[in-house]
């Protein structure tokens, strides 16, 4: 039992050291250029070595049942620090923050981005009732909850918030230390992407926010200030965005734009549901 | 009530654990590049405020969890630590500056670590979701940050700057 926490603590350092050492990498596309922070190596390195090929003699051992057990249960303790970290960067800003207090706000408005964009395209390319659970939002624990408590888990809308979410939780910090950079180079000024950055979850937002930092550097302080505040901002008010607006908003949607649909596509999907 | 102070240590050395890892990432980002943010006593004086006020953060989010108010009852744990944090650093200056010389990227490669580790499990699952929602997801994820991007971009014109 000990031993085995020991072996995770040397690969945690191991791998925490080839990350650093790998250092940022940038690559460029023509006029964008996106660079690769330490922390995304981490997350590939460890998700790549954890893939059920690579998982063989002793990385079996290294990522045994206890140890990929522990690391999700105390995940979020291990944030906490960098969460602590937040707090430092808002409060010397505060003042400034709240001047601009009602773009904050009003910028949460956004967040229904998820159903405006992801709902027209998921109809269009066949999803019905998966739809709803998959652009929602984020499809973290708030829209997980939700759905779970409208529709339950097992069910069409179920498994699309649930797809959502391990797609989330497997790409998400990764997708966001993309998007950062390219929309910079798309010519969005730097706070305004920073206050986009708080979307709902920590580590996207850390994604996020550290990339922009990578790519303007003399601004740490207001991107980290602005990111916290709004991700501080989406935890409060996230779960009345998501009721309110983000519901009604998506049923709205979802019935206009399935109505001028032919009429067989219906009982069609009726049929595979059952 | 022993129960009780058994979880809290064990919360608490994990998240010594956590802070132990920032100092050993921040070292190894210096050998990697000498002008990159140094380890010195005030790094050390940091550290055990991101420890003391992510404790605070637990024992807040778990009395809150006892009040009847819904709202601060679901309040995450992450967002009360990021609210003492915020409320201390704004009473005292001091905290500002020892977090200050704890290096920002070196507290997010152990906590990536990690998350890679605790994800793995995850992989299997991917063969049951369909690749059409990996497309939706696409479109989600672009949905909402551009949409906040573009609202942020236009209320920061509006309001002057």
């Amino acid at each position: 039992m000990k031993r085995n926490y020991v072996i995770l603590l040397v690969f945690a350092l191991i791998v925490i050291t080839a990350a650093e050492m790998i250092g940022t990498q940038s690559l460029s596309f023509g006029a964008f250029s996106v660079s690769l922070l330490p922390l995304a190596f981490a997350i590939l390195i460890t998700m790549i070595l954890g893939l059920p090929i690579a998982r063989k003699g002793f990385m079996k051992k290294i990522y045994s049942k206890v140890n990929v057990q522990f690391s999700s249960k105390y995940l979020i303790f291990i944030m906490l620090p960098l969460m602590a970290r937040y707090g430092a960067d808002v409060a010397p800003q505060l003042k400034e923050i709240l001047n601009v207090g009602w773009v904050f706000i009003a910028q949460e408005l956004g967040n229904l981005g998820t159903v405006l964009l992801g709902l027209p395209v998921a109809l269009l390319i066949g999803l019905r009732r998966e739809a709803i659970g998959a652009t929602l939002g984020l499809g973290r624990e708030g829209e997980l909850a939700y759905i779970s408590e409208k529709y339950t888990l097992e069910s069409k809308e179920g498994q699309g918030v649930l797809s959502l979410y391990i797609i989330g939780t497997l790409f998400g910090t990764i997708f966001f230390s993309l998007i950062a950079p390219i929309m910079l180079d798309v010519g969005f000024r730097v706070e305004a992407l920073a206050m986009a950055s708080g979307v709902g979850s920590a580590s996207m937002m850390t994604a996020s926010s550290a990339t922009l930092i990578e790519r303007v550097p003399e601004m740490e302080s207001t991107i980290l200030g602005y990111a916290a505040a709004s991700q501080l901002l989406t935890s409060f008010l996230g779960t009345f965005t998501m009721v309110f607006l983000a519901v009604p908003l998506q049923r709205f949607l979802y019935n206009k734009l399935t109505k001028t649909k032919k009429q067989p596509e219906v009982p069609a999907d009726v049929r595979a549901a059952e | 009530m022993s129960v009780q102070l058994n979880k809290y240590f064990k919360y608490g050395l994990v998240i010594l654990l956590s802070t132990a890892l920032i100092l050993f990432t921040q070292q190894i980002k210096l050998l990697k590049d000498p002008a990159s943010t140094p380890v010195e006593w005030m790094t050390i004086m940091g550290l055990l405020t991101l420890w003391l006020f992510s404790m605070i953060g637990v024992l807040l989010s778990d009395l809150m969890k006892k009040t009847p108010i819904k709202i601060l009852q679901e309040f995450p744990m992450l967002g009360w630590v990021a609210v003492t944090s915020l409320i201390l650093c704004m009473s005292f200056d001091f905290f500002v500056t020892a977090i200050g010389h704890v290096d920002f990227l070196a507290i997010t490669t152990p906590i990536l670590t990690f998350a890679g580790i605790s994800v793995v499990d995850r992989l299997v699952d991917l063969r049951k979701t369909s690749w059409k929602v990996g497309i939706v997801a696409v479109f989600v994820f672009t949905g909402t940050y551009v949409g906040s991007a573009l609202l942020s971009e236009l209320g920061l014109i509006l309001a002057g700057k």
